[in-house]
């Protein structure tokens, strides 16, 4: 309320002065009101237009065509490669894949970054290092985690499987058991991003004002039931972004498993395919195997499987955090 | 009863005031999230025995300058550092400033079509990168643009994710009132957005530009397929250290640990941004 | 808002001449490489990736032709750099004048030969097919005849063994006395039999992938047949090679390490396995892996298990994207004669593909104290010469030894069984070839 008051008079003073010639300051107005939005939005879409818009067009008109990348003449087969697709094994394993790991890693990761997103909003001292320390995996460079997780998960020499040794249970061999494998690539992803999410969950967190607890807490709520009446619910918005940002992430992901696999450099997900994901098969198909026209039906099949996981996500998101406790508009 | 309010006062005075194992719990993570640069490091300063020895020594050896002196002579590391800060400073910055305008539009301000052009925009962040990079090298090369940092750059002036982040955050950070006021004093809309919405939402757009400095300065395959061999970014430069059947490590790690610092220094510097309070931003403002 | 419509028209006219330009660009062949008047300037690019030891030969080169300027590109990994290949390929754009091609990605560019000139045509005559080896010059041979590529280097293949371990197991050592059990595929195999039991279980060779590629290259016919068709079903050769190599993987032969692992490169240092395949560049792998700890310890001979083999090298093209197709052969000849390629071998060791340069005294007294003194270009040169009449390579044999049969071989090797496995590299062979 301060800050009102404060601003107020500085602002009459300035109404009053332009008050002689008010219709056109008005129109002004009205016309700024009116464009404004617009503009402020324009940059997004017109770099839409010129660098998002073709490739998709392109994607779209591609998969119409058998089309090996340097082929003279690419054949019109319709949605023959669309058909095909639907038919084939490898797609829906590698989409199966791609659910298991997206599962492992986006549960416990988002609960997880909720719940260091708590820690971090602490008054703490040394605040900037602690935030921008859970910051760092991302940074990482790919080179150093492909060989530090090689090396923890690694089937004869590695670390994990020797401490399982040592303490007398049966060793895993992350690169050939499927489950292993998506649970390997899971810790990975989580390590890499939880982070992340911690981050955006705290600003969002940081957001919430301090006399909504305070009041809380005076008509006797405890921690949890602060946390559940007025930081989830006030929360949502972020929820629902992070949600969906972690579900088209999830389901397009892409760096973990290729780093993950023995064979440096490929994209086979395992010898069996056990953790091929389905941006994997989409690259393998476009880059190594050079058969555009079916790499493009892949990408825009797999575009619609994540509208519509994310749009049920998002759903859920709702459900989940519930009707605010505090109306806020 | 009268003791009562006092001990509330005290909780209300503890209120956001951390436990012992609060310091404990975050140390873990950020020790795991350390590990990767700091074992990067002892590579880089030891050399490549170290990676076959199963429990290695962490105790740092004494050829990191040594190492680091070859990454300059095998690679045009200043060159293409330039090159990375001009692309990566540029493309943070526009998409801080364009998704903070569209991420104020969409949550703040009534226009016809506002929901259905929001939608779209989240919905093209499924669209899979993957396969973008064929056309978007057609694309690039009939603009002129192939060869130059402008392809680099452009593409990537403000992101869907960045305008998605930008509203949900402005949703409830910025309160109606506050821009009520503005207009009834005869603000303009962008001396409201640049007065009133970017000091609410500082703490995001601080998160957003690290996000997307990092996500520029790493980014590989892009700058390797659109840019010209004598103006490489950092990431395409350092690629060059991996050449040959075996990999140096001692000297490749050498180069992440390098081209790992600009980010650090960011990281920092924006780190401070995040803080907390509305409020407090808004009376700056 | 109009700026939004003008952004859609836009990208909408990029489509438009783009798709144009991709489907129907294919010709190349029709217009006559144009020759740049004499000493008019020309830009030249050349791509290369990994070492090929042209460093100090790009300046000398710009010396000896003043109105040339080349800029190289150069790429760290093949990966990354065949990914790049396609992307310009199919975008028909972008390629450097000078491209080099993995010889195992070769097979996946032969069918597009309409995409690369033909060197015999626009190529000097100094650059005549007898200055390579007759192996590496037919190999960049496309059906009707197009030379696509120049030969830079080469990978001929010799056995690299761990003398101790043999020592140990009670096998000869000496590089003479150990070319016997290195005669055959089956002499091979069954040595190694015979090292598992006296060695109480230490594995013969590191992985099964490794050994079968070399077996299916010494084939008369490989995974696709001379109609490009794919012959993997009814090829006795391929079928009795996959027998023998799962065989040997069942007596415990294998360390079961994935080629260029992290787990095979500690496997080096830890002496997981006895013996290597091992083409001339890998004797600098083994020297780095094993580590100093390991010096004298590996040793290599000149023999191979059913004559003779090649793993790796490159080849150096001219895309009929190439403004300057010309100058850009004539660049290429040059950097592939004997002269250069031994100043290359010199460099970074890339082994030259050159009959000539095979003869140089410079590459025939190069001895590596790491391997006991050996003289190793004498011993590769050797080697080289083994190599028969090279096996026709269709559209996809590149793509299935990497994605059809290594992987079917590692599943093996992880405990499926050698039949199911079987199926599962054809069935990947055949989506490959699809």
């Amino acid at each position: 309320m301060t800050v009102l008051d404060k601003v107020a008079p500085e602002g009459s003073k300035a109404g009053e002065r332009v008050s002689p010639r008010p219709t056109f300051r008005h129109r002004l107005s009205r016309w700024d009101v009116k464009v404004s939005p617009y503009l402020y939005i324009a940059p997004f879409f017109i770099l839409f237009g010129i660098v998002g818009l073709f490739p998709l067009l392109y994607t779209a008109y591609v998969s119409l065509f058998k089309w090996k990348a340097g082929s003279d003449a690419p054949d019109f087969i319709g949605i023959d490669n669309y058909k095909d697709l639907f038919a084939d094994t490898q797609f829906w394993n590698a989409l199966t894949n791609t659910i298991s790991i997206f599962l492992l890693s986006s549960v416990p990761q988002l609960i997880i970054a909720v719940l260091l997103a708590a820690l971090l909003g602490a008054r703490l001292r040394g605040a900037t290092g602690w935030r921008v320390g859970i910051l760092l995996p991302y940074a990482a460079s790919l080179v150093a985690i492909g060989i530090i997780f090689a090396n923890l998960f690694g089937p004869k020499y590695g670390l994990i499987n020797g401490v399982l040794q040592t303490i007398g249970l049966d060793p895993v061999d992350w690169q050939a058991s499927r489950f292993g494998s998506h649970v390997a690539i899971a810790i990975m992803v989580n390590w890499r991003w939880t982070g992340y999410n911690a981050l955006i969950v705290l600003a969002a967190m940081q957001a919430i004002p301090k006399e909504l607890h305070e009041a809380a807490l005076i008509d006797g709520a405890g921690t949890w039931r602060r946390f559940f009446n007025v930081t989830l619910p006030l929360l949502k918005p972020t929820l629902i972004f992070v949600t969906i940002t972690s579900t088209i992430g999830g389901l397009q992901i892409f760096t973990e498993p290729k780093l993950f696999d023995a064979m440096p450099g490929s994209n086979n997900g395992g010898s069996t395919n056990q953790f091929q994901t389905v941006t994997l098969y989409l690259y393998q198909t476009a880059f190594q195997n050079a058969s555009l026209g079916y790499a493009s039906a892949i990408a825009w099949v797999l575009f619609v499987i994540i509208l519509i996981i994310a749009l049920v996500n998002f759903f859920l998101t709702g459900r989940i955090a519930r009707t605010p406790a505090v109306k806020k508009k | 009863m009268t003791t009562l309010p006092r001990g509330l006062n005290k909780r209300v005075a503890a209120l956001g005031k951390p436990r012992k194992a609060t310091y404990v719990v975050l140390a873990i993570f950020v020790l795991g999230s350390l590990f990767p640069f700091y074992w990067s490091f002892l590579v880089a300063s030891r050399d490549n025995a170290m990676l076959s020895e199963r429990i290695p020594s962490f105790v740092p050896g004494g050829n990191f300058f040594a190492n680091a002196a070859r990454v300059f002579d095998t690679v045009p590391f200043w060159k293409a550092l330039a090159n990375s800060v001009i692309v990566s400073g540029t493309v943070t910055l526009t998409t801080v400033l364009f998704s903070s305008l569209a991420g104020f539009a969409f949550a703040k301000l009534r226009f016809r079509g506002r929901n259905k052009l929001f939608v779209f925009i989240v919905v093209t962040l499924a669209v899979p990168t993957q396969l973008g990079i064929i056309p978007l090298f057609i694309a690039m090369s009939e603009l002129g643009w192939a060869g130059h940092l402008t392809a680099v750059i452009v593409p990537n002036l403000v992101t869907a994710f960045g305008v998605f982040w930008m509203r949900q955050y402005t949703i409830d950070a910025l309160p109606y009132e506050l821009i009520e006021a503005a207009r009834v004093d005869g603000c303009s809309m962008i001396r409201i957005f640049w007065n009133i919405c970017m000091p609410a939402v500082r703490p995001a757009a601080a998160i957003l530009a690290m996000f997307t400095f990092m996500m520029s300065w790493n980014d590989f395959l892009w700058p390797l397929v659109v840019l010209d061999a004598g103006n490489p970014t950092v990431q395409v430069a350092l690629e060059k250290l991996q050449s040959g059947y075996y990999v140096d490590y001692s000297l490749v790690l050498a180069g992440t640990t390098l081209a790992t610092i600009p980010i650090l220094i960011v990281f920092v510097l924006l780190g401070r941004q995040i803080v907390a309070g509305i409020m407090q931003g808004a009376v700056k403002g | 808002m109009r700026t939004i419509r003008n952004g859609l028209v836009l990208a909408l006219g990029i489509t438009m001449t783009a798709l144009g330009a991709t489907a129907c660009s294919g010709g190349g062949e029709n217009n006559p490489p144009a020759a740049a008047a004499p000493n008019e300037h020309v830009d030249l690019t050349l791509a290369t990736f990994t070492e090929f030891g042209y460093e100090a030969l790009i300046p000398e080169y710009e010396r000896l032709h003043p109105n040339i300027k080349i800029t190289h590109r150069k790429t760290g990994q093949g990966g990354p750099y065949h990914e790049d290949l396609v992307t310009k390929l199919a975008a028909g754009s972008g390629l450097a004048d000078v491209t080099a091609l993995e010889e195992g990605h070769l097979s996946d560019f032969m069918d597009k030969g309409s995409k690369f000139n033909d060197l015999s045509k626009i190529g000097p005559a100094d650059a005549s097919p007898d200055r390579w080896l007759n192996w590496k010059y037919e190999a960049a041979k496309t059906k009707d005849g197009k030379v696509i590529g120049y030969g830079t280097d080469i990978g001929p293949l010799a056995m690299c063994y761990r003398k101790d371990m043999f020592k140990a197991a009670g096998l000869p050592d000496d590089p003479e006395a150990v070319k016997p059990l290195f005669a055959t595929w089956d002499s091979y195999f069954a040595a190694g039999a015979d090292f598992v039991k006296k060695s109480g279980g230490k594995a013969w060779f590191d992985s099964a992938a490794q050994n079968f590629n070399s077996m299916v290259n010494q084939l008369p016919q490989g995974y696709i047949g001379s109609d490009d068709k794919l012959a993997v079903e009814n090829n006795q050769g391929i079928k009795d090679a996959w027998a023998k190599v799962t065989d040997a993987v069942a007596k415990g032969e294998s360390a079961k390490l994935t080629a260029f692992s992290n787990e095979w490169n500690t496997g080096f240092a830890q002496g997981a396995f006895a013996t290597k395949v091992c083409p001339a560049w890998m004797l600098g792998v083994i020297k780095e892996h094993a580590g100093p700890a390991n010096a004298g310890k590996w040793a290599v001979t000149a023999a191979f298990p059913g004559g003779g083999g090649n793993w790796g090298g490159s080849y150096l093209t001219v895309p009929t994207q190439s403004k300057h197709p010309k100058e850009a052969a004539e660049l290429a000849a040059w950097l592939t004669a004997p002269e250069q390629q031994i100043k290359a071998f010199q460099a970074k060791g890339t082994f030259p593909s050159q009959v000539k340069a095979l003869t140089d005294p410079a590459l025939l007294s190069k001895t590596d104290d790491y391997f006991g003194g050996t003289k190793v270009g004498e011993l590769f040169a050797e080697q080289a010469k083994k190599v028969q009449k090279p096996q026709y390579k269709g559209p996809g044999d590149g793509q299935i030894q990497e994605n059809a049969s290594s992987p079917a071989l590692q599943a093996v090797e992880q405990g499926k069984p050698a039949a199911e496995a079987w199926q599962q590299m054809v069935d990947a062979a055949k989506k490959i070839t699809r």
